[in-house]
């Protein structure tokens, strides 16, 4: 029997994303215990990683990062395939889709806390069209809009001066 | 600390549109109407629509027994009801355009019109 190796070869910005990703995917395991008033209203914490990873590497690398997260966490959690993934999902998308138009702001005037927050509306907007497409095909979730809306500017704005804090411990910003 | 005052500004600008979009979203979709008429649903067809601007007291004999409606001051509940579980009765008075009570052992619904339908979870 011949022992054979297979090695993979792999740069320093995929040691990098791997070690970001590990991050989100821990920091969305301990989103998904918290307890939540209503379905959907939870900080969105895994989302500081994604920021951080804009600033201080590059879209693709917080493309990479999102999106191994979404995939990473449902498998953990077994909710691969599922609408609560399909909803992660979509609202990562969207996010990342804002992301890459803010990003483009004056980082003079905008802070990471204006981009997290405009990615967290970003992301419960794609979430309320999916549950008004697929889940619930009904005109009676848009009585939710509000408290989604209130939700994802507080937590937008706790997630983005976390990160605003984060980059400049770092001297990225 | 120049800068950092500077980087708010656009921040400022978001929260403000944000703001200005919650407050709007709260008073266009929490918009809750007070009704004035109640449509009876039993066993399947509608047994009429009734002014809540009355006092008026009605009785139902349906498959388990009497289910009584009370329309007073506006409002409308289910005062007696034959079923077990008297979910309709411990929903109490309800007096907004789509509100609705059930009595489904003994398929009695009522519900709040008015000039606009509101949406409700029932139709889809």
């Amino acid at each position: 029997m011949t022992r054979s190796i297979i090695k993979i070869k792999t740069t320093l910005l995929d040691h990098q994303i791997a070690q970001l990703s590990a991050i989100a995917i821990g920091l969305s395991l301990i989103k998904s215990v918290l307890p939540s008033p209503m379905p959907g209203v939870k900080p969105g914490i895994a989302n500081i990683i994604t920021l951080y990873a804009v600033y201080r590497f590059n879209f693709r690398t917080a493309i990479w990062v999102s999106i191994l997260r979404v995939f990473a966490t449902s498998l953990i959690l077994g909710q691969f395939l599922s609408p609560t993934f399909m909803l992660s999902l979509t609202g990562s998308l969207l996010s990342l889709l804002t992301l890459y138009f803010s990003i483009k702001l004056p980082s003079r005037f905008f802070s990471p806390m204006s981009l997290s927050v405009l990615s967290s509306f970003a992301h419960i907007t794609g979430q309320l069209l999916l549950v008004r497409l697929w889940l619930i095909p009904h005109a009676s979730i848009y009585y939710l809009i509000p408290i989604y809306s209130a939700a994802a500017l507080i937590f937008g704005l706790i997630n983005g001066w976390i990160t605003y804090r984060l980059l400049k411990h770092h001297n990225s910003i | 600390m120049k800068s950092r005052s500077k980087i708010f500004l656009g921040d400022s600008l978001i929260i403000f549109i944000s703001l200005i979009f919650i407050i709007f979203a709260f008073k266009t979709f929490w918009h809750f109407e007070t009704g004035s008429v109640v449509q009876v649903n039993f066993q399947g067809k509608t047994y009429g629509n009734f002014s809540l601007f009355q006092n008026k007291e009605m009785s139902l004999i349906g498959k388990e027994g009497e289910s009584v409606i009370e329309i007073k001051e506006g409002r409308v509940r289910f005062a007696k009801s034959p079923c077990k579980n008297q979910y309709c009765l411990q929903q109490g008075w309800i007096h907004f355009i789509g509100q609705m009570l059930i009595c489904i052992p003994n398929e009695v619904s009522i519900e709040v019109l008015g000039k606009t339908k509101a949406y409700d979870s029932l139709n889809y």
